[in-house]
């Protein structure tokens, strides 16, 4: 991409992000989100963010034909269990790749 | 505005200084998490400018991380937009429960407050509204933007800092490690749960044009969260 469009996808991601934090606080003024509106924006989250990590424990491409790779897998599972019991990023990140170099050098 | 030696002003100071220390627990997983973005950001060949204006213009880790994936794999630029912007779209609801709290304060500190809303400041602070604390706007603003100078550090270390990192140590991977920590204390229940499966299987076996498969995912799983969430009341009301 060329440079002044990198730099027009950075502007335009910040100004869309800046006036959706504004919005009810200082363009709208007060006000509820619709409940449909607001069962939609609680389950993005979750979704997308699932969506951005299974691809990185795949052995190759994502595709009908995807397989998965194994100390990817076994890393990310440790660190979710870590995450889940501790909410610590840091410990999810640091035992997540302790696994990762571990079975890394034992293959 | 009062002055700072009034005691509307001390009250001010001292509530701003108490958000600042409520950051003091988040800050190891905060840094990390910024150094990750700015690092990333640096390895997809942005340039350190853009990196940066990527910190504080969008100044929000997973739609940074977003961005700056579709960037690497040649995504069109309104994809980039589009799906960097539905990963914040949650702001909305944050902004409108913020509102409430912030009725008669100045037009200056609700915009400030707007620009430095993040998932920490807006958890922290609601946590004390409902322990029926007063202070609210200001304190606020002390967790706000003591989170703000932290993630621009952390991401300026991580601009200069990434490009030294040999590749085979698998840093790539502190990403989605970086996200299972987010992730994983969503989880709730089976209706999030639903949502989060699904959106990562999407990624996983369907691949569409654009690099529109992350917007596909976030569109599936919030269906597959709203249908769960759905049949789930419905077997209540039946018991």
């Amino acid at each position: 991409m060329a440079e002044i469009a990198i730099w027009g996808v950075i502007a335009a991601l910040g100004l869309a992000t800046f006036a959706t934090r504004l919005s009810f606080l200082a363009l709208l003024g007060e006000g509820e989100l619709p409940l449909w509106l607001r069962r939609i924006l609680h389950y993005v989250p979750p979704a997308i963010l699932a969506a951005i990590i299974a691809p990185q424990i795949l052995a190759g491409a994502p595709g009908l034909a995807a397989t998965l790779d194994g100390p990817r897998t076994a890393a990310a599972i440790a660190g979710f269990a870590v995450a889940y019991l501790t909410r610590s990023t840091f410990a999810t990140i640091a035992i997540g790749m302790a696994v990762l170099w571990g079975l890394t050098l034992l293959r | 505005m009062p002055s700072a030696d009034s005691p509307a002003g001390q009250n001010r100071q001292q509530a701003f200084l108490a958000g600042a220390r409520a950051c003091i627990s988040l800050a190891p997983g905060i840094l990390l998490f910024g150094m990750v973005c700015g690092a990333a950001a640096a390895g997809a060949g942005l340039t350190p400018g853009q990196s940066f204006a990527l910190s504080w213009m969008v100044f929000a880790g997973s739609s940074q991380i977003v961005a700056t994936q579709l960037f690497s794999v040649g995504a069109p630029a309104w994809v980039i937009v589009l799906t960097g912007w539905v990963v914040n779209l949650r702001f909305m609801m944050y902004s409108a429960t913020l509102a409430q709290q912030f009725r008669g304060t100045s037009r200056f500190e609700r915009w400030l407050a707007g620009y430095l809303l993040t998932d920490q400041a807006f958890a922290v602070t609601l946590a004390r509204v409902l322990d029926g604390r007063k202070d609210i706007p200001w304190f606020y603003l002390g967790i706000a933007a003591t989170l703000w100078l932290l993630w621009q550090v952390a991401n300026l270390g991580g601009i200069f800092l990434g490009a030294r990192v040999p590749a085979d140590w698998s840093m790539d991977f502190v990403v989605a490690l970086t996200f299972i920590g987010v992730l994983a204390p969503l989880l709730r229940d089976r209706a999030m749960a639903a949502a989060a499966v699904s959106g990562g299987l999407t990624s996983v076996f369907l691949v569409l044009p654009l690099k529109l498969n992350l917007m596909a995912a976030a569109l599936i799983g919030a269906a597959v969260g709203i249908a769960m969430e759905t049949g789930m009341h419905l077997a209540r009301r039946k018991e």
